[in-house]
């Protein structure tokens, strides 16, 4: 679990302010709000490229404030999906594994296995320069699941992949961390993201966590307003597409 | 040929005139050299014991000095390149300010300014008037903001979150550094060090104040040019042209295998 309390962070004009925060085991978190409230900065600040000036955080009851990155167990995938483009999709995955030490075997096995949940065998040799969107964002991911985190930090994974692929990578972040229970936190400023994946949301703005509750909770909440009438016409979308498969499906 | 195509490549003239006057201007001093080029006075260089000695001892010197200079400043230019071109700190751009000083001080005063520093009487007197680590000294000082820039300009093109992912992996910063940013900052290191051993390469005016002996090829040239005449100092040049551009391909096709990226 991820637990926060009393941050307090700034870099430049920008500051985050956070009494408490708090993800239980296995959730899958997003982090809700408009752009640049300090979101990537929280997670920055989690998987510890930024120091806090106050405050502490948490992960499985271990204090990893004044940790440095690699010793927290926090496993990110950015924005870009950020993969190490002199190394093939192979070489990308297995970089944690070669760091521990495993055998040859071994590192093989795991990535082959990641790679078949992912669906990226066909990938292993290719650079990442040569990869779309989806499937760069399947890499990272399998980069970051193999390494076995204890949260993951997703910022804005969904953000470079192309509309009709969306469902689909949906889908499979759904599988992937639902199947490994994985602690996950997911920037976004998209509700449809919130909708489709979240279990807790976490809304914030102006560097400050204003609400956190289950999906249901913050549907409920007055901070669900802004976001009312792009439900409203999702829904609206999703009964017209039913009709017309109804209609089609009917024995005239 | 259409007129609106016609046009467009008349539009281009100016480029096409300022592209070819470049050429020109670059490539006719350097024909005019060899034109004026005596090979009989390289042989008689050559047939002389005293002055082939003398030109192999300035080669060596050159080289060598050259060559552990841009070593030195490989070793404390790149980390100094990656900080500037990652870490924000108030007092950065008079740091960078500093260490671009080099290309704006007239070489002479270079060369005063090593003296006062470093001579026998100055501020922390390493005695390096006239010996090699003078000829380093003077080397490393001219040529490190070619090596810091370039690099720094390496480093700031990858993307921090390629860092960030490798540390979040369990890379500790070392070996991210190693492993992850130095592979990808090969081609402005492999940059760095040939403009950095052009600069080495070409100084003379600092040299002059601070270590005129022991003798490196420029020093030689000018020596020559004063005592035995151009044609004689004309041959050096020509040599010393043939040999620097035969190591700069040298060296750009051995680095090519390091460039992972």
């Amino acid at each position: 679990m991820l637990y926060i309390e009393d941050l307090y962070i700034k870099v430049k004009d920008l500051e985050i302010k956070i009494d408490n925060l708090s993800i239980s085991k296995g959730t899958y978190a997003i982090l809700l709000g408009p752009s640049g409230v300090g979101k990537t900065m929280l997670l920055n600040a989690i998987a510890g490229f930024i120091r806090p000036l106050r405050g502490r955080i948490v992960i499985e009851g271990e204090d990893v404030t004044n940790l440095p990155p690699e010793k927290r167990g926090v496993s990110i995938v950015p924005q870009n999906f950020a993969l190490f483009p002199h190394m093939t999709v192979f070489d990308n995955i297995a970089f944690c594994l070669k760091l521990r030490r495993l055998s040859r075997k071994e590192i093989e096995r795991r990535v082959m296995e990641i790679a078949r949940l992912l669906e990226i065998e066909h990938l292993l040799h290719r650079r990442p320069g040569t990869l779309s969107g989806g499937e760069a964002q399947r890499v990272a991911l399998a980069r970051a699941i193999v390494a076995e985190p204890r949260l993951l930090l997703l910022d804005e994974p969904l953000s470079n992949i192309d509309p009709e692929r969306r469902l689909k990578a949906i889908e499979l972040l759904r599988r992937v961390t639902r199947g490994r229970r994985l602690t996950v936190l997911h920037v976004t400023h998209d509700i449809s993201e919130a909708l489709a994946l979240g279990d807790y949301v976490i809304y914030m703005r102006d560097g400050k966590i204003l609400f956190q509750g289950t999906l249901r909770e913050f549907a409920t909440s007055r901070f669900a307003l802004p976001y009312i009438s792009l439900i409203e016409r999702a829904l609206s979308w999703l009964s017209s597409i039913r009709d017309v498969y109804s209609m089609r499906d009917s024995p005239l | 040929m259409s007129s609106r195509k016609l046009q467009v490549e008349r539009s281009l003239v100016l480029f096409y005139g300022a592209f070819s006057f470049a050429i020109m201007f670059i490539l006719i001093p350097i024909v005019s050299l060899f034109l004026f080029f005596n090979y009989h006075v390289l042989l008689k260089i050559f047939n002389t014991p005293i002055l082939i000695s003398e030109l192999r001892s300035a080669f060596v010197t050159t080289f060598e000095a050259a060559s552990l200079s841009t070593s030195i400043l490989l070793i404390i230019g790149v980390p100094v390149a990656y900080v500037l071109a990652r870490r924000e700190f108030k007092a950065k751009p008079i740091v960078e300010a500093i260490i671009d000083m080099p290309f704006v001080v007239p070489h002479p005063v270079v060369g005063i300014m090593l003296l006062t520093a470093f001579g026998s009487r100055g501020l922390i007197p390493l005695n390096v008037e006239d010996t090699f680590w003078g000829v380093v000294l003077v080397m490393l000082f001219v040529s490190a903001p070619l090596l810091i820039d370039t690099v720094k300009l390496g480093f700031a093109s990858i993307d921090v979150s390629i860092e960030h992912v490798a540390r979040s992996l369990g890379a500790s910063f070392y070996r991210t550094f190693f492993s992850i940013l130095l592979p990808l900052c090969s081609r402005s290191i492999i940059a760095g060090i040939i403009l950095a051993l052009a600069r080495s390469l070409s100084e003379v005016g600092a040299l002059l104040v601070l270590a005129y002996f022991p003798k490196t090829v420029n020093i030689l040239i000018l020596e020559w040019l004063d005592t035995l005449g151009l044609p004689y100092a004309i041959a050096v040049s020509c040599l010393y042209l043939i040999v620097i551009f035969a190591m700069f391909i040298a060296l750009r096709v051995v680095t090519r295998s390091y460039v992972v990226y």
